[in-house]
Order: structure tokens, then sequence, then C-alpha cells
């Protein structure tokens, strides 16, 4: 597959802080890619300089085979972002939202009703269209600018945390709409977002920390290096259960947070039913399951993303 | 060019959609015509008839109060129209325009454009206020200083936007046009003649455009040749730089270079934003 962004040796620096320390990645033509980290690992300026809105200090970026230092306009015609935070006019109607937008990217006059009607039927929202967007609710909100950042047909689309503040219903809503999407047609995703289990969806996630992208891959393969299961229990003694697992016991890692023991394991299933049987403290919670791309981030960064 | 377009069209739809704002700009011009038409023309008109006698005969200050009023109206819209760029960027819609490829300099236009156009029309609504001030100019007079408004109005919008560029808050803003609009209103010989003003203050009137701006619009307006000369002198209708009495069309001149001038720094504002 075509790589559609490059990124070479990309550095940004302020005064005397490194925000972004000379990183490498693409994405590939059509894919989601997850872009996580926590809070000031220098997402935000990274997805800046490729959006064209940051002069980076150093290094280059290639998308959609245009140099975004130099061909400012064609990345910016090539591209969709979807903010974090509302950037809809309130006073007018969502097609006069959408209209403007054609003409700010300059969609021929004879095509824009068409497209306007167009994605407004991806997000199911064709019969308010008439409305001001002051009176949407946050969802429809978020819709309506996922409808307006596909005006365009951009190459790739940013989706900036595109689910922060609503309701878990409607984020299972939303994520339909965007898988829906990639389906159909076929567009780049470039995603950042704060719930792990969403980006779940992406088919690869790098994380960022501290100004470096510190793993790059499918999200089963980087949960695959991180080995086996993981089963976390509660006991009536946790500090004698531990002693005894780490006595009689083949276990990968073992770590206690609050009142729960957390193993990994090569394999649960060979390992839980010896398990059961020698651990002589009666065990008062038990949960068997696969690493999710919280363990894999914790790992990673050693910390939790939302610390 | 269809940038810019948008960008105008956006500003004029809400433009007419905020009834409040429309109808809320109109009370203070009509305050002014009140204290300075009402309250001082009596005044003016006296000392005129004291001074000149006979020749004075049929002034009206008003007619000379009115073209001044109006291009006062022109400068407060096209500056608090300006304050929709801080609007929009504290409600996130300036980066949905910077992030796309519109070129910087066509924000720029087109919020000068829009700032313009809101200010001509809430300058034409003022019209209609003639026949009941007892003033009469003629339609043509009035039809040839539309233009004149616009051009005005994107100067004065300028300067706006410079100060937009640089303040954050809105309130921020309506602070500092406060404190710069008075003055360049009460510099301007919109209300009084400035003719015989104290060296430091008459440097500020020169450089005023609404003076220029002003003396324009009255030019336009009133049928100034007929009046005599010395009625003339005493309303400041020649202005002097260095000197040298100025012409219409230097006036002209001069405030479509400060529109430039004052579009170009605006584009650079833009081009150092990033949202």
């Amino acid at each position: 597959m075509n790589s559609i962004i490059t990124v070479k040796g990309l550095t940004k620096t302020y005064k005397k802080v490194d925000a972004v320390k000379g990183i490498n990645f693409d994405v590939k033509e059509g894919e989601i890619f997850g872009f996580l980290g926590p809070n000031g690992a220098g997402k935000s300026t990274t997805i800046n300089m490729i959006c064209t809105m940051l002069k980076p200090t150093s290094g280059e970026i290639i998308i959609n085979n245009y140099d975004a230092k130099k061909q400012k306009d064609e990345v910016r015609a090539s591209i969709g972002i979807i903010f974090q935070e509302n950037t809809l006019d309130g006073k007018l109607t969502a097609n006069e939202n959408l209209k403007l937008h054609c003409r700010f990217y300059n969609v021929p006059k004879n095509k824009r009703e068409k497209r306007i009607q167009e994605v407004l039927e991806i997000v199911d929202l064709v019969d308010e269209q008439n409305q001001r967007v002051e009176e949407y609710s946050g969802g429809m909100k978020r819709r309506l600018e996922i409808a307006r950042g596909l005006l365009h047909y951009p190459k790739v689309l940013f989706l900036d945390e595109p689910t922060v503040g609503l309701d878990p219903n409607t984020r299972a809503h939303l994520w339909e709409y965007i898988l829906k999407l990639k389906e159909k047609e076929g567009i780049t995703m470039f995603l950042t977002t704060h719930y792990l289990d969403e980006a779940e969806i992406s088919d690869r996630v790098a994380i960022m920390d501290q100004g470096e992208i510190i793993a790059i891959d499918s999200p089963a393969s980087l949960k695959d290096q991180l080995g086996g299961d993981i089963i976390e229990l509660s006991t009536e003694d946790n500090e004698a259960a531990l002693r005894e697992i780490e006595d009689k016991m083949e276990t990968v890692e073992v770590k206690v947070e609050d009142d729960t023991i957390h193993l990994k394991v090569e394999s649960s299933d060979a390992f839980i039913s010896s398990f059961i049987k020698t651990l002589e403290i009666p065990i008062t919670k038990l949960n068997i399951r696969k690493p999710t791309l919280n363990d894999v981030f914790l790992a990673f960064t050693g910390r939790k993303i939302k610390e | 060019m269809e940038g810019i377009l948008a960008i105008w069209q956006r500003d004029l739809t809400k433009f007419f959609r905020d009834r409040a704002r429309l109808f809320g700009s109109f009370s203070m011009p009509i305050l002014f015509l009140l204290i300075f038409g009402g309250g001082l023309s009596g005044t003016m008109e006296t000392m005129m008839s004291g001074g000149f006698g006979e020749e004075s005969s049929g002034f009206n200050y008003v007619e000379f109060v009115f073209p001044g009023i109006v291009a006062m109206t022109l400068l407060m819209t096209a500056i608090f129209s300006a304050m929709s760029v801080i609007e929009d960027k504290n409600y996130g819609y300036m980066k949905e325009i910077l992030v796309s490829p519109i070129s910087r300099v066509s924000i720029a236009v087109g919020k000068m454009l829009g700032a313009a156009t809101v200010s001509t029309i809430q300058g034409v609504i003022l019209f209609l206020l003639i026949p009941f001030l007892g003033l009469s100019y003629s339609i043509i007079s009035l039809i040839q200083v539309i233009p004149f408004m616009f051009l005005l109005g994107a100067a004065l919008s300028g300067v706006g936007l410079l100060f937009a560029s640089m303040i954050k808050s809105t309130q921020g803003f309506q602070l500092i046009v406060q404190i710069i609009v008075m003055p360049m209103i009460f510099l301007s010989g919109a209300l009084f003649p400035v003719s015989n003003m104290p060296g430091w203050l008459d440097v500020i009137v020169k450089l005023n455009p609404v003076t220029y701006g002003v003396d324009v619009m009255k030019k336009i307006m009133i049928d100034v040749d007929s009046l005599p000369q010395t009625v003339q002198e005493t309303m400041g209708l020649h202005i002097t730089v260095f000197g040298r009495t100025v012409s219409v069309f230097e006036e002209i001149l001069f405030i479509l270079a400060f529109a430039v001038i004052f579009v170009a720094i605006a584009t650079i504002s833009f081009k150092r934003a990033h949202a």
C-alpha cells in the first residue's frame, strides 16, 4: 500500500523545550491510524505541524505527495480536520455551514448541493439541515462536523478526540458512522483519542510519549508483544497470596495495584486450573482477560493514559 | 475570489440575523444628533449671524453636523464589525477558516468588505432621518456619497482588524475601542470645526483618517461653493497640511492608501495566526 503521509525527522523546539524530538512514521492509504499518548506527549504539536498550522523546527512532512512546509494550500485542500472543540457557526443553519465550507474549498458550484445532501445522509442529518446549529445537541454537532470534514473529498481525515464530551450512547453511534465512512469512501483516517478502547478500531496505532514515538504497530501485534494473558484477582490476604505466587508459580510478571493482584501469564488456559488448586488463600475476586490497548499503553509508558 | 465572497456573505447574513445589533447601533448617532443638532445649532447659528451678519443668513448648522454623524456611525460600525474576528477566534470558527486553502489576504479582504458593507448600510439607514431634521440634500449628492462611505468604512474597519488581531477578548476590544473611537470622532471635525487647534492636537487631527472622511462627505453632500467664504473658513472646510490646502482627490487617495496598508497588516496577522 502507498503511504499517504510520510513524516521524517520531525522536530519542534520551543524556547527550551523539545516538544517533538525527531519522529519518523508513515500512514498508509486507506487505513485508520490511531495516534495515542498521554497529555503533553507532543501529539497536538505533531498534528498541528502535519496540518500546516504550526511551522516545524526541522524535518519533512509529505501528505498526498505535497510538502506541508512549502505547498500549504495543496496540503490544506487534501485534508479534512475534525477538531476537539466545536468550530461550527451556531448562528447559521447546518446547510449554510456546509455551503460555506464548499466555497472555502472551491467545490464547483453545480456540485455543492448534491455533495451537501450526500454527506448529510451519511450522518443522518438530512431532516435537520435547516435548523440553526445552536439548537443542535452535542452529538448532532459532532456529526455535522464530520459531514463538513468530508465535503471536499479529503484524502485524509484528521479526527482529534472526536468523541470527547459525548455520552456513551452517542459515542458508540459516532463510531458506527466513522466505520461506515471507511467502508464506503475508503478515506484514510488519522485519529487521536483518550479512550483506548475506541482506538481498537485502528489498523495501526502509534504511541507517543515525551516527544518520541515509542511503539507503532497493529493493536493485535502490540498486544501480542506484551505476551500472554492477564489475570486479576483479589484474595483475603493479598500479601500472603503474593508470597505464595512468587514462590510456587511460573508467571511473566506480578504487580499489585490498589487491592488487586495483576498477573501476567503465558497462557491462562494452562495456568488457571493448577493455580486455583495450588493457592491456599481464599480468592474473593477473579478475572481473566486478554491484554487491551490500555495494558499496552501502561507497559510502554509506565502510566495510564489519563493521569 | 470565492473565498472573499464567502467570508463577506457570512458576515452580512449574521448582521441581518442580529436585530438587536441592527437597532442598538442607532442609539448613539441619534443621541448625538439631538445634542449637537438640537442643542448646539441655535448657539452656532447665533454666533455666525453675530459675527458675519447678513452674509451668513441661511446657515444651517445641522446640515454640517449630519454628514459628521453619518461618518461617526461608519467609524463605530466598521470597528465593531471587525470584532467578529475575535468572536470567530473564541467560538473556534476561525480554525475552520484558517485550515482551509483560502489565501490569507482573502480572509483579510473578506472581513474588511464585510465590515464596510455593514457600516455603509447603517449609514444609509440614517438618511431616513433627513426629512425629520428639516434638512434637504439633493438625491444625486446622497447617491454620490454612498461609494465614498463604503471606502471610508473599509479603511476604518482596518483599524478594527488591527486591534482584533492583537486583543483576545471582546471585552478588552470594547475597552480599547472606547479609548480610540471617541478621540477619533471629536478630533475629526465631525461635530465641530477643528481648524483652530493647538499644535499637538492639530497633528492628531491631520493624521486622523476620519478628518478627511468627514471633509469629503461634507463637500459631496453640502453645496459648499454657494456658501460665503467666511462661513466656509469658520466651519473648517479648508484643511491645510504643511500650509497647503488639500483637494478632495488627495483626501480620497489618503483614505484609499490607509485601507490598503491596514489590509496588508491584517493579512500578516492572519498568516501568523495558527489556530
